[in-house]
């Protein structure tokens, strides 16, 4: 009798490091690219941005900036992005099954997020190499649906060709037929969608339905993974949740007639705050009203009171990475499941963002604000602070 | 100067011409100094609105790398998302400084709404609203600064030619009316003087004539007044002598 082949869940001890223990041993081995604690401390000493230069020589990031004709954050930026895409294409190339399917997911953001950028820019009328070049590497389709974005002609025709040509090829095709077909039942008229609803608005719709669709996958695939994961993307879901309502006010979606219509549609059906939460969420007005409901979710209330105090140092922005960083480093740290590799691209980016922050920072001579930054894997962490005293 | 005929009717004419030049000249040296004293204003204006404008400035471009932070890098959507409708312009008006006309610029809102205000939706969106309001302040700061800038120079304009004109009408103008009315007073000095000597000239011919015959009388002799009339005229006229005139 063969031996069936094994179909354990990935969190399965006993077959885990079968198949993906060496992407795992290599994005652990990637934790020591982390800048340390020294590294940002003399980092923020730089009088420079050729300092900054000087002292990430000795980082990681040394070849990717050794190239680089004149510092500046921008061109830190790219070339850090670039860095760390190149490091998980790597890990991509050596995945299999479930996990390439699980890194894909984890670049289905960028891609939506490029697609939009397409198609809005090609809506206005611009370049297509220009746009090309702003998208983030990370979500680059091939480079011929890319170009053939474009190129539809801006009419309710020409968006049912574009979407039944190329972005049903896509991964992220499928959310854009989600949300067009969304669209249709509430307004009856779906074909000029694209151009009428605000990018950002499209977008959120996109990530909400790439949050459920990934945490479903994850669901699926089960053990270590599905908990720890799935908590990430719960987690996501209710930052965004909150973030929505909390940037609505002031806009033309905290409308009453448009809250039950078009905000609502932009809560995630995953995360903590779903259903009970978002159900409130759907009927707030005002601040006062948010932190109400907020105030029965222990996990978001801690958040929302640093809004909340008013103290202009630590905006709600901050304080939610400050948290995801937290939980990121949590699943970082554990073994045997997926989050791992998500955890590593968004710890990443936050080093990045760090980095952009510091340069800019000595760049505009604003000293004072040049440690507000979240440190990844930093001892001084407040979560670490706390639990050594 | 030497053209102008040296007459009395010159001589008015020039004095109404002193006298409208000087009263000129006062009238501009008000005017230059009003001016100065704006331009003294508007100096210490700009100084202080550009010491502002540098913290502002900084402030603004800081709140952008904030929301950066917070929220990605979100210009890139600003200009994919094409439907860019300016929500403030600017407005030329006139502003009256002594005489001069200076420009004035002022914003106003042309009442379209605020472009992609879901921007920043899942995050960041606050910063990206202060990023908005501080450069907002920075574009009122800078058409304060334009219209300063603009009156400044053009007051320095208006300045130094109402200067030019004050010291043309001083150091030129006025000295030469005042050439030419000296000159005309000279010359009609010079001849007044000249027939006070021919008066005096002829009297004295008089005064001397007058001696001579106070002289000739005392003498007894005296001119034989009258006694060459006192021979009968006609008695030497002869009819014959004139051929008769015939008609």
């Amino acid at each position: 009798m063969p031996t069936a082949p094994p179909k354990g869940a990935t969190g399965d001890l006993t077959t885990f490091n079968v198949f993906h223990g060496f992407p795992e041993a290599l994005v652990r081995g990637m934790r020591s690219s982390f800048l340390t604690d020294a590294d940002y401390h003399h980092l923020t000493q730089c009088e420079t941005v050729d300092d900054v230069r000087l002292n990430l020589s000795e980082s990681d990031y040394s070849s990717a900036l050794a190239d680089m004709a004149v510092m500046t954050p921008a061109s830190l930026q790219k070339a850090a992005i670039e860095k760390l895409v190149t490091e998980f294409k790597y890990l991509r190339s050596q995945a299999v099954e479930p996990l390439s399917t699980f890194l894909d997911f984890v670049t289905y953001e960028y891609m939506i997020e490029n697609v939009m950028l397409l198609l809005k820019g090609a809506l206005s009328g611009r370049d297509i190499n220009e746009l090309i070049a702003q998208c983030h590497p990370l979500g680059m389709f091939k480079e011929s649906t890319m170009r053939s974005i474009p190129t539809f002609e801006n009419s309710a025709k020409g968006y049912a060709d574009l979407y039944q040509t190329v972005l049903v090829d896509t991964p992220v095709g499928p959310y854009f037929a989600m949300f067009l077909q969304e669209s249709a039942e509430h307004r009856g008229d779906s074909r000029n969608v694209l151009e009428e609803v605000e990018i950002e608005i499209i977008k959120s719709s996109l990530i909400k339905y790439w949050l459920e669709d990934f945490a479903q996958f994850v669901e699926k695939l089960g053990g270590d993974t599905a908990s720890i994961m799935g908590d990430l993307l719960k987690v996501r879901a209710d930052t965004n949740a909150i973030n929505i309502t909390l940037n609505s006010f002031g806009t033309p979606l905290n409308e009453p007639a448009m809250r039950a219509s078009d905000r609502k549609r932009l809560y995630p059906a995953v995360g903590h705050l779903y259903p009970v939460g978002s159900t409130m969420l759907v009927d707030v007005a005002n601040e006062e009203e948010l932190g109400r409901v907020l105030e029965l979710f222990p996990q978001y209330k801690a958040i929302w009171n640093i809004h909340a105090s008013g103290q202009g140092d630590i905006s709600i922005d901050d304080a939610f990475y400050e948290r995801d960083v937290q939980t990121l480093e949590l699943a970082f740290e554990s073994q045997f499941h997926f989050a791992v590799f998500y955890a590593y691209v968004k710890l990443k980016e936050q080093e990045i963002r760090n980095l952009v922050w510091i340069s800019e920072c000595i760049l505009q001579q604003q000293k004072d604000e040049i440690s507000k930054f979240v440190p990844v894997f930093s001892f001084h962490s407040p979560w670490r602070e706390k639990k050594r005293s | 100067m030497s053209e102008v005929p040296p007459t009395r009717m010159n001589q008015q004419i020039f004095k109404g011409k002193l006298k409208a030049a000087q009263g000129g000249h006062k009238l501009l040296k008000k005017k230059a100094d009003a001016l100065k004293v704006k331009f003294r204003d508007y100096a210490k204006m700009i100084a202080e609105t550009k010491s502002n404008m540098s913290t502002d400035a900084s402030a603004a471009y800081f709140s952008l790398t904030q929301a950066e932070y917070a929220a990605g890098n979100f210009k890139q959507k600003l200009a994919a998302d094409g439907s860019m409708t300016a929500r403030v312009r600017v407005g030329a008006g006139v502003d009256n400084v002594a005489g001069v006309k200076l420009p004035v610029f002022t914003k106003y809102e042309t009442g379209a709404a605020a472009d992609n205000q879901s921007l920043g939706l899942v995050g960041g969106g606050k910063k990206i609203q202060q990023v908005r309001e501080k450069f907002t302040v920075l574009l009122d700061m800078l058409l304060k600064l334009a219209s300063l800038q603009t009156s400044f120079m053009t007051l320095d304009e208006a300045l130094k030619v109402t200067n030019r004109r004050v010291n043309a009408l001083e150091n030129v103008t006025i000295p030469r009316i005042e050439g030419v009315l000296g000159y005309i007073g000279r010359e009609l000095d010079e001849l007044e003087r000249e027939d006070f000597t021919r008066l005096k000239l002829v009297q004295g011919k008089k005064e001397v004539a007058e001696k001579e015959l106070e002289k000739l009388k005392k003498e007894g002799k005296g001119p034989a007044t009258g006694k060459e009339n006192e021979e009968d005229i006609t008695a030497q006229f002869d009819a014959n002598d004139d051929a008769d005139v015939v008609f």
